[in-house]
């Protein structure tokens, strides 16, 4: 069936085998024969063969190595320099060049660029993609991608002789052997294809030059927003309606249970002021209520410890005119309360200047900076003569002093209020309150202090001011009489 | 040439010192090239047709649900605080995990020379670059601003002048994932170019010819070609068997690096590589059971290659029963209330149903794998594997939303729901999945030809020897 | 499609299966000089003793016992897994890990002096000290609770259970394998095959929990969950080792000259070469996720391991236990020449030891903020160096009996002829 075409360029020369082990045996004659430019086309990888032609390793591991090593280096570079040198920048306490979080990259990368070797390597050394090749001139040719072995010796090979090749295939019991020759169908890639080609070639180019365009022109007009909430968030302001929740405030109030910073419940001891394990001998019923109301946000338990407290507040109001008649009326709750003795938080300068600081806001108003119960509001209500005007009292008495008035009664008074006074559990933070109290019980120390208290370093500047106080309260006394006379006068006048 | 399986034989059965066939009945060189181009040269069937619509209809489905999200925003989802990881990151991490069987398969099995692989290593690893566009999908979307993900690569920004953040685990996850998916490209596209050369070789059709002639680059089957080829196939497979063990490691990073209880601690890396196998596995037999039967592939792929997938599945959900019982153990035994807390909270907590359908479908329905006659039989095998998948998405859920939903700060604590569009893009991630597979059966070869024929010559040689012997 | 010459196998009781006289002649020194050298060791290292490292003797006898420990385990997981995968090249290596394999019998009595430790309190264990958690401030309830697991009684319990589940799996592998010598029967193998299964799982949950009591519990408020298969990764490389030096070593004196090919080595050295991999994979996650994590009871382990003396072996074990190896066993080149694979062999069998060493020493300190271990001065490295040697001779001395009384490979097995034909590609 081969009819030679001798006009044509010969490549060289094929044979076919149906079995593996009859395409080795050829092998192994030919490469006796001392042919070398052979090679053998299988449908499968045939272990033996590189030995049986004689066929060298590749170095394809050499050049996977390297690109590996170069993935390496680069992905290193990268993000040292990325992280650690041009943009920097500290993520949860992380190094700038944290080693450890940049081995995956590493990696990633050494893997990838690794691959990339051998896979184009591959190719490259084969020679590959490689579209007209003569060998698929021969029809039979089709099944080495099949089930059929072809041997070749290449007719560029020192041995080759036509006639000679041919005899030595003929030898080897196969049955078809033929020339390689040139392909003579048409070599023109088909028109459609350049075509396609073009097109696709001038669309991909058409989004880069819209790019480039609109990067460099300026326009006047604004912005097209595609996302026009994600430009302009419509987030909302306090009081503001929205139609979100169903109650349609915006604010949204906190979730139940939620406990601001610095509000996290104290004991319950702290936040009443009273000594729960000794009320719980007396009164369990109210150590219950008190759980409920100050540990469970119970508001029914609130209002009924609100109105006890009021009731007896104000029961103590009515004493007030007379002293020596209290004795004899049945222990109000103000006192049977077993109030705890002392500050429950450390009294330092820090919990004393904090304490000043509140109770110059809250406490002053009324009571004065000096707690003597006569600060501005006081004053202004005296000189109106509002004749339902309760003066607030002076801290300086000695029924408020602590061996009588326990730490706990006075944060509850503060807490709850008393008589005209309000409850200031609202405005006070628990820990202020208590604060409050080491200042108001320093605040009566203060105006009975002794000279020994006071440290030798201080005490010429004690001495300093008692005098400026002095000469102060005689300035005033004078200037008083003096005024006083200058009314006279002019009342004769 | 006869397709049927040859009665009495049962290559299930091994005695030691002789190895089972892998490829049954009188089949020669040519059978195969028969029975795998046949799979793509006759007509579509009418199941082919009926599932392509379906699935494609699914994936129009996942693009429009994609549309919505990005016009209207990521509220769409059922994603609020704290539990903002939510169904994206579910579906990302176990679309990553079915991927992993793939690669597994060719690469790993490859380099233990496993030949049962060299019949599902085509197929097993097209489902890994499908499930890895799955998976790519999903953090891509869950970035909020879809259109400004390439924010992620490291380019010089004219605009931002600055650099991504390269010690945060998400950033990894871009570089693992798609360095996974484009080396698993390149290991599956070199697999097929010798078959797809005898694509070109069978094609009468003229466009056809030149289609599959581009694909194959010339590929003659020099001896020289297969020596550097094998080579570099070689190579791809020592560097794709660390790299399918750093993706899952590295996605396992995004949540061990962090300190969220339950999230937090080192045997995470093993253990879902381990959990990446186990579903990939699962997701090749439920998808190969039913392929080999209607592709005619029952003698190439056989009931051995089944049950050695089975025994892969008990072993790897072994693995992961252990890693689930070890943390346990440590939760405990380290005596750190927060993680205490978190697992007492996955068993015992609300989302205890999802807990248990995990336990139950990871570790428990693999145990019949225990079972020969289980291992052996394919409908067992599909239902097992479906449970099994079922089982990894729970487990991802579980680690996803349970920890996130019960954080350290109580009063944030909440309760996720996932909203249509959760389950629709869940639904349309299989219609991607599946579309994808569809084409590739009707379009490139199911089988590796090649190796098949391979392992074939091999099995005859070694009859050949044992007669020889006798 | 090779062809090879049909192989004829040798007769069973051919003199190239029998441990060489060499070897055999070397028994008595190596258990003499292994006890006199574990003896000297041990005392050597009670006396390095100091404020420091209160612990150091029997922690340095325990350093010992797990390097011989670990790679004893991981000889029994390369029996395991080699039926459990049915693997064929292996056949003619199996009986090494075989012999070394069976030593748990033995270590189970060394493992006595450990649970002598108990007895005393805080000198190996801390929580057996009963001040531990007063002096460092834990709260009662968390010790309380700890306690219920590290206690000496469930410890004992825990201990003989995992040596009955090993020496179970190892006498039942061995006899089997020693039986088939003899009978030849093919059901051997496949009863062999057919418990290899069960006995990887029993065997992967006992290492793991063996780890966590043996390891990790030296510093009783540490945890991580991978510390298990860590212990596992090192124990399993050197495993590989110690079956491309012994049968190096045979071979050396004339014994499996013919079966042992430069194939086994090859694949003993892709394994090599894959377990350095291995275990660096799970070191550096170890470390990744508590470094970058930062919770402070998990970074006290490597804290401590960041300064002096062990902070340069922290950094020197990212070389000498990874890059070097790795770059050693990479080449194929290296890997088909016995000679060279017998010395990254033992090269990683010494960098096992220094891992194992750099796990266990640094919890010999007085646990107390800004207590940095050392390395006990010239006292405790010739302690520890000497408890190492002789345990390792006496472990060696051992397994040369055990070789010199049957054969070095399993004559009889049915995959032996595909094993001794196996070829790379």
């Amino acid at each position: 069936m081969s009819e030679t075409k001798t006009e044509k360029t010969v490549h060289g020369m094929m044979a076919e085998f149906t079995t593996v082990d009859s395409l080795l045996a050829a092998c192994r004659r030919i490469r006796d024969a001392g042919y070398t430019k052979t090679d053998a086309f299988t449908p499968f990888p045939v272990h033996g063969i590189d030995k049986a032609l004689g066929i060298k390793p590749t170095l394809l591991p050499w050049i996977a190595l390297g690109a590996g090593v170069c993935g390496t280096l680069i992905a290193l570079a990268m993000q040292i320099w990325m992280n650690s040198i041009d943009y920097k920048y500290i993520i949860s306490g992380k190094p700038y060049i944290s080693l450890p979080a940049f081995i995956p990259v590493a990696f990633e990368l050494t893997i990838l660029l690794a691959s990339f070797g051998a896979f184009f390597g591959m190719w490259a050394l084969n020679g590959l993609p490689r579209f007209s090749n003569p060998l698929f001139t021969d029809p039979r040719f089709d099944r080495a991608t099949d089930d059929r072995f072809f041997l070749y010796i290449d007719a560029k090979d020192e041995r080759y002789d036509s006639e000679g090749v041919r005899k030595l295939f003929g030898d080897m019991g196969t049955d078809y052997i033929n020339e390689v020759v040139d392909d003579e169908s048409k070599k023109d890639v088909p028109k459609p294809i350049y075509l396609i080609w073009g097109l696709s070639v001038a669309a991909s180019l058409v989004p880069l030059l819209c790019i480039l365009t609109m990067r460099v022109t300026n326009s006047s007009s604004p912005r097209f927003h595609v996302f026009f909430d994600m430009d302009f968030s419509p987030a909302k302001d306090a009081q503001m309606t929205t139609s979100l929740f169903s109650d349609n405030r915006a604010m949204r109030p906190d979730v139940a249970g939620t406990v601001a910073r610095g509000q996290l419940p104290e004991s319950l001891d702290v936040l009443t002021g009273i000594d729960v394990e000794a009320l719980s001998m007396t009164d369990s019923n109210r150590v219950e209520r008190l759980v409920r109301a100050y540990l469970m946000d119970d508001q029914e338990a609130q209002d009924a410890e609100a109105a006890t407290i009021e009731d007896e507040q104000s029961a103590e109001a009515g004493d007030e005119s007379g002293e020596a008649a209290a004795e004899t009326t049945k222990p109000s709750v103000m006192d049977s309360t077993p109030w705890i003795k002392t500050n429950p938080l450390t009294v330092d300068r820090y919990l004393l200047e904090r304490g000043q600081q509140q109770f110059s806001i809250y406490c002053s108003t009324c009571h004065g900076m000096d707690g003597r119960g006569n600060g501005l509001v006081n004053q202004r209500a005296q000189s109106k003569g509002f004749d339902t005007w309760v003066p607030p009292s002076s801290m300086h008495q000695e029924t408020l002093y602590g061996e009588v008035y326990p730490d706990g009664k006075l944060y509850s008074t503060i807490s709850n209020g008393i008589r005209k006074m309000p409850g200031y559990a609202g405005q006070i933070k628990v820990k202020d309150r208590w604060a409050i109290v080491a200042y108001v019980r320093a605040l009566q120390k203060s105006q009975n202090a002794s000279m020994d208290l006071v440290p030798d370093s201080e005490k010429q500047g004690v001495d300093a001011a008692v005098k400026a106080a002095k000469a102060e309260l005689e300035r005033q006394a004078k200037e008083a009489e003096e005024a006083a006379k200058k009314r006279e006068e002019a009342k004769k006048g | 040439m006869s397709l049927a399986i040859p009665n009495g034989l049962d290559n299930t059965v091994e005695r030691p010192g002789e190895r089972a066939p892998l490829v049954l009945g009188d089949t020669t060189y040519h059978d195969i090239t028969e029975t795998v181009c046949k799979v793509a040269e006759r007509p579509p069937s009418k199941g082919w047709v009926g599932g392509f619509l379906v699935s494609f209809a699914l994936l129009q489905m996942l693009g429009l649900l994609i549309l919505y999200l990005i016009y209207t925003g990521v509220g769409v989802w059922g994603n609020r605080a704290p539990i903002f990881w939510g169904w994206p990151i579910v579906n990302f991490v176990f679309w990553v995990g079915i991927g992993h069987a793939g690669t597994l398969i060719s690469a790993i099995l490859f380099l233990f020379r496993q030949e049962w692989r060299t019949s599902i290593n085509r197929a097993a690893e097209a489902m890994t670059i499908f499930a890895v566009a799955c998976a790519g999908t999903f953090p891509g979307i869950h970035v909020g601003r879809a259109w400004l993900a390439f924010w992620l690569a490291p380019y010089p920004s004219l605009n931002l002048w600055m650099w991504p953040q390269f010690r945060s685990p998400l950033l990894w996850d871009v570089f693992a994932v798609s360095t996974y998916g484009t080396v698993s490209l390149l290991f599956w596209y070199m697999g097929m170019v010798p078959d797809l050369a005898t694509f070109r070789d069978r094609s009468k059709n003229k466009w056809r010819r030149m289609a599959y002639g581009i694909l194959a680059l010339g590929w003659t089957g020099s001896s020289r070609h297969w020596m550097r080829y094998e080579k570099a196939y070689a190579l791809l497979a020592a560097f794709a068997a660390p790299l399918v063990l750093s993706v899952h490691t590295i996605v396992s990073f995004d949540f061990a690096v962090s300190q969220v209880p339950g999230w937090h601690t080192t045997i995470f890396p093993p253990y879902f590589v381990a959990g990446a196998v186990f579903s990939g596995f699962a997701m090749v037999l439920t998808l190969m059971i039913p392929a080999r039967k209607m592709l005619n592939l029952e003698q190439l792929i056989t009931i051995r290659h089944l049950e050695n997938m089975c025994k892969v599945i008990l072993a790897t959900g072994s693995i992961v029963g252990l890693a689930y019982g070890t943390e346990f153990f440590i939760a405990w035994y380290g005596q750190v209330g927060a993680e205490q807390f978190a697992f007492l909270n996955r068993a015992f907590g609300p989302y205890w149903w999802a807990y248990w359908t995990m336990v139950t479908c990871n570790v428990i329905s693999p145990q019949l794998f225990w079972f020969k006659k289980c291992r052996t039989t394919p409908w067992i095998i599909v239902i097992i594997s479906i449970f099994v998948n079922i089982g990894m998405w729970f487990e991802r859920f579980v680690i996803v939303v349970t920890s996130l939903s019960r954080d350290y700060l109580p009063s944030a604590w909440a309760y996720f729901t996932p909203t249509w569009v959760d389950w629709g893009m869940l639904i349309g991630s299989f219609g991607l999945f599946f579309t994808l597979f569809l084409l590739f059966c009707r379009t490139l070869p199911v089988i590796n030809m090649a190796e098949v024929k391979s392992t074939l010559a091999k099995q005859e040689h070694m009859a050949h020897a044992q007669s020889d012997q006798h | 499609m090779a062809e090879h010459a049909a192989t004829t196998l040798k007769p069973a009781d051919d003199p190239a299966f029998s441990l060489p006289s060499f070897l055999s002649g070397l028994q008595l020194p190596l258990l003499g000089g292994g006890l006199v050298a574990l003896v000297v060791g041990v005392a050597l290292a009670f006396t390095a003793q100091d404020e420091t490292m209160p612990r150091f003797g029997f922690s340095a006898y325990l350093t010992a016992f797990l390097y011989v420990t670990t790679i004893v385990l991981g000889c029994l997981f390369f029996v395991l897994i080699q039926h459990l995968v049915r693997a064929g090249w292996s056949v003619v290596v199996r009986r090494v890990a075989e012999c070394f394999m069976i030593l748990v019998v033995p270590l189970a009595v060394f493992f006595l002096p450990i649970l002598f430790s108990l007895f005393f309190e805080g000198r190996l264990f801390v929580w057996t000290d009963p001040d531990f958690a007063a002096e460092h401030g834990i709260s009662e309830e968390i010790w309380g609770n700890k306690l219920k697991f590290l206690n000496p009684l469930f410890f004992t319990a825990r201990s003989i259970f995992y040596f009955a589940v090993w020496i179970g799996l190892a006498v039942f592998y061995w006899r089997t394998s020693t039986t088939q010598d003899e009978t030849g029967e093919r059901a051997a193998s496949e009863r062999m095959q057919y418990w290899a299964g069960p006995a990887v799982m029993l065997f992967a949950l006992t290492l793991s929990f063996a780890a966590f009591d043996w390891g990790m519990s030296l510093s009783p408020m540490w945890f991580s969950t991978m510390f298990g298969v860590y212990i596992f990764a090192g124990g399993i490389l050197a495993a590989h080792c110690l079956i491309t030096l012994f049968t190096y070593v045979c071979q050396k004196n004339g014994a499996i000259k013919d079966e042992v090919t430069e194939e086994h080595y090859h694949d003993l050295g892709k394994y090599m070469f894959g377990f350095v991999v291995f275990w660096t994979y799970i070191a550096f996650s170890q470390y990744m996720l508590i470094w970058y994590g930062n919770i402070p009871e998990e970074t006290e382990w490597f804290y401590v391991r960041q300064h002096t003396g062990f902070g340069a072996m922290s950094l020197l074990l990212i070389f000498i236990h990874w890059l070097i190896p790795f770059a050693g066993t990479m080449s194929r080149y290296f890997r088909r020449r016995p000679g060279w694979m017998a010395f990254w062999a033992a090269y990683i069998l010494v960098v096992h030891f220094i891992d194992i060493y750099w796990v266990v020493m640094p919890e010999a300190r007085r646990l107390e903020h800004k207590v940095y271990p050392d390395f006990g001065g010239v006292l405790g490295v010739a302690g520890s160096l000497l408890c190492v040697a002789g345990l390792s001779a006496l472990a060696v001395g051992l397994a040369l009996r055990v070789a010199s009384g049957t054969r070095l490979i399993p004559v009889r097995d049915p995959r032996l002829r595909e094993s001794i034909e196996f070829e790379n590609f």
